[in-house]
């Protein structure tokens, strides 16, 4: 069943097009981030979901229920959409105790005394935040507080749960841990889940589908493997990843570099006469000097411009006919050295090229 | 990327949606209730502040005083003026104010410089003292200081009397007595006002300049005092604005040397033979011109300063060293304090216990005789009794206004809020005796029957001190972040009663604070009454005047100083119940 539905979402701030006739569902259980640079849209579609922000078109449901459709003159107020929301900045309320956060939305929405009481401890046990429930959260550290915004958000069984970029305050550390508890929790719920981020670790390692935003509109959706492996755009395939880039032009039976070495790439093909094949650099293979490739798998012969030493591997810039690409290898080669860059057909995507 | 801000739908905004969901969980209701509070919230403030301003500009071109029969429309009032008179007062009024204003930044700023960015060794007592001054109200200051520098006075008795030197004759009334006594009652603001952005300046800009090789001389001079550029420019129009619309210090003063400002020249013409009504509201309206025009100079300086301003985090700058200039710190420090607070103080409590005034204490008879008279009197304790209610209930109702101009204007932001915005301002252009004479001509035509009663005055004081309560407590509501009231809505609770359990607890100290500051303002405020006032809405500070007036020393010196008792205990109270540092 769809939790949420998303059709033709617009935001116009005068002539600003904030969103631009955004459409997407959302099943129940599901887990889905919206993920793009900042200036996006991805915020404001979320914001529109939570009702904090007013579309100017399209429409939202909730459960099959309008949440917001201003063709209709329908905006049901935040307050009556029960959904559960962590902000970026956790909004937890300074003036109250971590248990009188948590116990905020039942008491707002009229429960009884022992609900609450009994619902409270519930969801400050499922994040681990129980025995600090009498604390006041300036005694709270970052983390703890992101505990607490997130029990709030699932007590009262909201209908879906909404993410503004919730692990962006905490440290690196702390944000791997919590990406896992987070996706856990949602999981046991089974809560439709929206997980606004710029970070791609963040959105591939959480979700069972990404959304892709850029300039206000949907740039492609599909799950994470999908998107790293079959980017459409150049745009998508530079955003969810490091890419390495092959300019490429129609010859005679196939795709050639510009000195005409021929590249074959086993992904649907791409109208026009110019193309770009997008690496990963995990599926380079470098080889020093000049070698050559088993049959079927493409061979470029380049020289290493810049070499970065990270730990587990070096990753090298190499200049080659096709543009520079990047590759990770484990060999100790000097800025200058010839080497050859082996790739397999199906490691090169064809992209349109703008 | 959340920079488009949720405009919660209000009057006006055009809110279709609202009809779709009546009867869904009251929020058509808690909508209602909001709009209603916002309509109520424009319309008092519209009449507080446009009723006065659009009555002196009727007042102003008209020929009779207010509530007479008769008179016509007439420029007359404009063409006076030009008069010499007139624009000998502006002239005046405005040198004055520059150079009192001139040696408040000197003094001030230098004070705050020596107690919080020397090895000065007692910042805190400083602190304290240089509060209790700011609190000191200005015209108790201006009588102790008559009492010392007057022709019959202290100064004068001593140089006849103790030495014998008849040659010298000061007198203490004309426009330097005013410009002193005016610097002694303004430096606490300047210090106030600058030891914020001193203390809080980026230590990091001193640390570069020392390091590039800069003497503490020079980094003062070339780094500091630049940087603080803008916050001494903002501080320094404010004290010209406040030097320049006051009203009891010049009075005190400059009626008895005639030296006349706009203020107090406005106050004569009301309440002296030839009695002017019309040329007094076109000298209200020019008073109010160049305060207006000042303030707005002064909103520029601080928007464009904000950009610049050094924020972030306090870190600890070594203290420049005193060395051997430390004894001429303290007694910098110290004189100061005892010129505008210990001495006037000590010459109050002097003169109450005194039968007749003398210098020579030696030669006085002493007295409680003006406290048992107070104590007895009746229409003293009906002034006491006055102040109290004006300034306990008036500024619980100046504060209600003020929070919710500045939450409607701040956050919620409804179709009209810009012009609200502008109508809490004014104000802060008009001085508190155009205020008053607006009043006056206000409610001769009205038919209310308020003139002559409390109200009339809480209202006057209320309209005047408005701007401080909206500041105070907006300056908080926008360090809150939006987020903690989303998330209450996202949470279940409508606008309203997420205003009421989240914004309110958040912003308590700070109207805490802004209750304090109109409380404190409405007890030590003298200009906007003294033409509001009958013989039963007397307020301490008229009562004070009165005495003062009838040259009856004893009876206004003992009644200062049970005034500033009050303050004092007020102080004492405030900082005993408000914890320093709250959990939050």
């Amino acid at each position: 069943m769809v939790a949420i539905a998303v059709r033709d979402l617009a935001r116009h701030y005068g002539a600003v097009h904030a969103i631009d006739g955004v459409s997407f569902d959302i099943a129940d259980g599901e887990f889905v981030s919206l993920l793009g640079p900042s200036g996006c849209g991805k915020t404001t579609t979320l914001r529109c979901i939570a009702g904090l922000e007013e579309p100017t078109g399209g429409s939202i449901a909730v459960d099959g229920r309008v949440m917001s459709a201003p063709a209709q003159g329908i905006l049901v107020p935040t307050h009556e959409r029960r959904i559960g929301m962590v902000f970026q900045s956790y909004a937890v309320w300074p003036h109250m105790t971590v248990a009188e956060n948590v116990a905020f939305p039942l008491k707002v929405r009229g429960a009884a005394a022992a609900e609450v009481t009994r619902q409270v401890e519930g969801a400050l046990q499922t994040v681990g935040m129980g025995h600090l429930a009498a604390r006041h959260p300036s005694q709270l550290s970052g983390g703890q507080q992101q505990r607490v915004a997130l029990a709030r958000a699932i007590v009262g069984s909201p209908r879906v749960l909404l993410f503004d970029e919730p692990l962006s305050n905490l440290d690196a550390k702390l944000r791997e841990g919590m990406r896992g508890e987070i996706r856990r929790l949602q999981r046991r719920l089974g809560i439709a889940a929206v997980y606004v981020t710029h970070d791609r670790e963040e959105a591939l390692s959480m979700s069972d589908r990404v959304i892709v935003m850029a300039a206000g509109r949907i740039a492609q959706v599909g799950s994470p493997k999908d998107l790293y492996r079959r980017p459409r755009s150049r745009f998508v395939a530079d955003f969810v990843g490091k890419v390495g880039l092959i300019a490429l032009q129609r010859g005679d039976g196939g795709w050639r570099t510009a000195d005409g070495t021929a590249i074959r790439a086993e992904a649907e093909a791409v109208a026009g006469e110019a193309a770009l094949g997008a690496v990963r650099p995990e599926n380079i293979r470098l080889v020093a000097g000049s070698g050559s490739a088993p049959e079927g798998v493409n061979c470029l012969p380049g020289r290493v411009a810049e070499a970065q030493y990270l730990g587990p591997f070096t990753e090298y810039v190499v200049e080659t006919a096709g543009g520079s690409l990047r590759a990770y290898a484990q060999l100790d080669l000097e800025p200058g050295a010839a080497v050859t860059l082996a790739i397999a057909p199906d490691d090169i995507v064809l992209l349109p090229a703008e | 990327m959340s920079s488009g801000k949720a405009a919660p739908r209000l009057a006006g905004s055009g809110a279709p949606g609202s009809a779709a969901h009546a009867g869904r969980g009251g929020f058509v209701s808690a909508e209602a209730a909001l709009r209603a509070l916002y309509v109520l919230t424009f319309g008092t403030v519209l009449v507080l502040v446009l009723l006065p301003v659009s009555a002196l500009l009727y007042g102003s071109f008209r020929t009779t005083a207010p509530g007479q029969a008769g008179g016509e429309w007439t420029l007359r009032n404009y063409a006076n003026l030009t008069s010499d008179g007139v624009i000998g007062t502006i002239g005046t009024t405005l040198w004055i104010g520059l150079a009192a204003s001139a040696f408040c930044i000197i003094v001030g700023t230098a004070l705050a410089l020596v107690v919080h960015r020397t090895d000065f060794r007692w910042p805190q007592t400083m602190t304290v003292l240089i509060g209790l001054a700011f609190y000191f109200p200005s015209f108790i200051v201006a009588m102790a200081w008559i009492i010392i520098g007057a022709p019959g006075g202290i100064i004068n008795a001593v140089l006849r009397d103790g030495l014998g030197i008849e040659w010298i004759e000061f007198d203490i009334y004309n426009a330097w007595g005013i410009i002193y006594v005016t610097v002694l009652h303004q430096v606490p603001f300047v210090y106030l006002t600058v030891r914020g952005p001193i203390i809080h300046m980026d230590a990091t800009y001193e640390e570069a300049a020392r390091a590039a090789g800069a003497t503490p001389a020079q980094v003062m001079r070339r780094v500091t005092l630049p940087l603080l550029g803008y916050s001494l420019a903002s501080s320094f129009i404010l004290v010209f604005v406040l030097s320049i619309e006051q009203f009891a210090v010049p009075a005190l003063i400059g009626i008895p040397g005639q030296v006349t400002v706009l203020a107090t020249q406005l106050y004569l013409l009301v309440r002296f033979t030839p009695v002017d009504y019309g040329l007094a509201a076109a000298i209200g309206l020019t008073l109010s011109a160049i305060t207006g025009a000042a303030i707005w100079v002064q909103r520029r300086i601080t928007r464009a300063g904000r950009m610049t301003t050094v924020t972030g985090k306090a870190g600890r700058v070594a203290p420049i060293p005193l060395g051997r200039w430390r004894w001429a710190a303290n007694l910098f420090c110290f004189g100061f304090i005892t010129l505008a607070l210990l001495l006037p103080m000590a010459i109050l409590l002097y003169t109450s216990v005194l039968r007749w005034f003398t210098a020579n204490p030696l030669a006085g008879i002493y007295t409680w005789r003006n406290y048992v008279f107070m104590w007895e009197s009746s229409s003293t304790w009906s002034s006491f009794w006055n102040t109290l209610l004006v300034s306990g209930i008036g500024a619980a109702l100046g504060v209600a206004l003020g929070v919710m101009c500045a939450y409607f204007t701040l956050r919620v932001k409804p179709a009209g809020h810009r012009l609200l915005d502008f109508a809490v301002v004014l104000p802060f252009g008009v001085p508190g005796i155009v205020i008053g004479l607006g009043l006056l001509w206000a409610y001769a035509f009205l038919p209310l029957p308020l003139y002559g009663t409390l109200a009339v005055i809480v209202i006057a004081f209320v309209t005047r001190f408005l701007p401080y309560a909206t500041e105070t407590v907006g300056g908080q509501i926008v360090q809150i972040d939006r987020s903690l009231e989303e998330a209450a809505w996202v949470a279940g609770a409508n606008r309203l009663s997420a205003a009421r359990r989240i914004m309110l607890p958040l912003i308590a100290p700070s109207v805490q604070g802004a209750y304090f500051l109109l409380f404190m303002a409405f007890f030590r405020e003298i200009s906007a009454a003294i033409l509001l006032y009958a013989a039963d809405t007397k307020v301490i500070s008229v009562s004070i005047w009165s005495f003062f007036e009838q040259a009856n020393w004893g009876q206004a010196s003992a009644l200062s100083v049970a005034a500033t008792l009050v303050i004092f205990l007020v102080l004492l109270v405030v900082g005993w119940l408000v914890p320093a540092g709250r959990r939050f």
